[in-house]
């Protein structure tokens, strides 16, 4: 409770800070008045384009990490386990790191145009290394004494792969997916303004047109909003997974 | 007919370091050894060769059953597993009850390793052992980490399960006295490389108490031989 009312006084705190900068500094370009990006927000939730926006976000974050998450595991899960299989694909993980995101967009807008996959694909090179080393770590940190126990014991690979490797990579998603979250939302969010045809990034672009500084503190709020309440869900859901392994 | 365990001419280096050097070891069914000598001998070395972990370097090691139950040094049970998980994670079809009964660990099923003592976990380490019906038991230092009166307990259940079951066991440890409760033959090991300087069969009951004169004067007498090796 206490810790609850430390928060909303942060809050307070910050919007306070806002509003005496908003007036003092005169700036309204970059920080506009609480009073006008309340009245932008209260426009934007009313709109039917609004809730279509959320849906094309949300459903390219999801994809985006679904991707990152069924290539990037079971690689990283190869790869951890065969020293020879990660040197051959390091090269490939250096290049997806090293290329800057602009050099990506514009193959993406040749290859697809604007369009949902670019923003997708995007977003999946960001995340698929993280997914990708930090799965490798998981595996190359696990216990071998419980590998030579079950090879001991001729324990079925299935078994081993669920019982043993599953449970000591269960830690390794959850960080995977409290990282990739996170970043999910913000690189979907660019790769919609710069190479989308839909989406919170578009709806940002709109108001980059219309000029209209509100607008744009408004739509931030919500795209944050958005993703602290999935990065909240997402939290709940790995915390019943880790009670129910014991971890 | 032929032994459980031949070994011939063994010899195992790591590195180029020769850690054990013409071992000749042939083992009996229903044999109870203990493996004793000082550190760097390559008891566990040993044993993890005769249990299939670890090549030999040189020589013929003759295994007449895959069917090994191995009581490791650390108990090695998986941290997210509860008790009962840990036993079916070797055995699917196994009678738990039964094991559990026997090692006393009835109303642990549902625990997880790190809601159990340093003894309880020792207890499920060997009750995975047994549930896979061994006929080689082999037990590593399996219960240096624990006090003597929890040890006492494991041991009389060890030697219980095998009057009922008759398998053989290889029993390393730094305990004399827990070498001499438990086996009917002992092996002693050189410093490295490990080479076998007394091979010994103990006249003694089933039954041993730590205080038996009888026990106590080959206590000395393998005292006097270990001496001599270190």
């Amino acid at each position: 409770m206490i810790k609850l009312q430390r928060t909303l006084l942060g809050i307070i705190l910050f919007l306070m800070i806002w509003q005496v900068l908003a007036v003092c500094l005169d700036a309204r370009t970059i920080i506009p008045d609480l009073g006008a990006i309340y009245n932008e927000l209260t426009v934007i939730i009313a709109k039917k384009t609004f809730l279509a926006a959320v849906v094309s976000t949300m459903g390219k974050v999801i994809a985006a990490l679904l991707l990152t998450l069924l290539i990037g595991l079971p690689l990283g899960f190869l790869l951890g386990i065969n020293n020879r299989i990660f040197d051959m694909f390091r090269p490939i993980i250096m290049v997806i790191q090293a290329v800057p995101v602009i050099s990506w967009l514009t193959l993406v807008i040749f290859a697809w145009g604007i369009g949902y996959r670019g923003p997708i694909f995007i977003t999946f090179l960001s995340l698929f290394p993280i997914a990708l080393l930090t799965t490798v770590s998981g595996v190359r940190n696990l216990d071998k004494n419980l590998l030579e126990m079950a090879s001991l014991y001729r324990v079925p690979s299935w078994r081993v792969i669920t019982d043993i490797y599953l449970g000591s990579l269960l830690p390794f998603i959850a960080a995977i997916l409290d990282v990739t979250l996170g970043q999910a939302w913000k690189v979907i969010l660019v790769s919609e303004y710069l190479c989308g045809n839909s989406g919170l990034g578009v709806l940002i672009l709109a108001a980059r047109y219309e000029v209209n500084p509100p607008k744009v503190w408004a739509l931030t709020f919500l795209a944050v909003l958005l993703g602290l309440i999935t990065e909240r869900l997402v939290k709940l859901f790995l915390g019943k997974v880790a009670k129910r392994w014991a971890i | 007919m032929g032994h459980l365990i031949n070994i011939a001419n063994l010899e195992k280096s790591f590195h180029g370091r020769k850690v054990l050097d013409n071992i000749n070891l042939s083992v009996d069914k229903s044999e109870r050894i203990a493996i004793i000598g000082p550190s760097g001998s390559g008891k566990t070395t040993l044993l993890r060769i005769i249990s299939g972990l670890e090549t030999p370097s040189q020589g013929i090691v003759e295994i007449q059953t895959h069917n090994i139950g191995y009581v490791f040094q650390e108990p090695r049970l998986i941290p997210w597993r509860n008790v009962e998980e840990n036993l079916l994670f070797v055995k699917q079809d196994a009678d738990l009850e039964d094991i559990l009964a026997k090692i006393r660990l009835q109303g642990y099923k549902k625990h997880y390793p790190h809601q159990l003592s340093g003894g309880m976990k020792q207890r499920v380490n060997l009750a995975r052992a047994l549930i896979t019906n061994p006929d080689l038991l082999i037990m590593d230092e399996a219960f240096s980490s624990l006090d003597l009166p929890i040890k006492l307990g494991i041991i009389n259940d060890v030697l219980s399960q095998w009057q009922e079951r008759g398998f053989t066991m290889l029993i390393v440890t730094h305990d004399l006295k827990e070498a001499l409760l438990l086996a009917d033959r002992i092996v002693i090991l050189s410093s490295s490389p490990g080479q076998i300087v007394e091979d010994m069969s103990l006249d003694l009951e089933l039954n041993r108490k730590i205080s038996d004169p009888a026990l106590l004067k080959l206590e000395a007498d393998i005292l006097h031989i270990l001496s001599n090796v270190y």
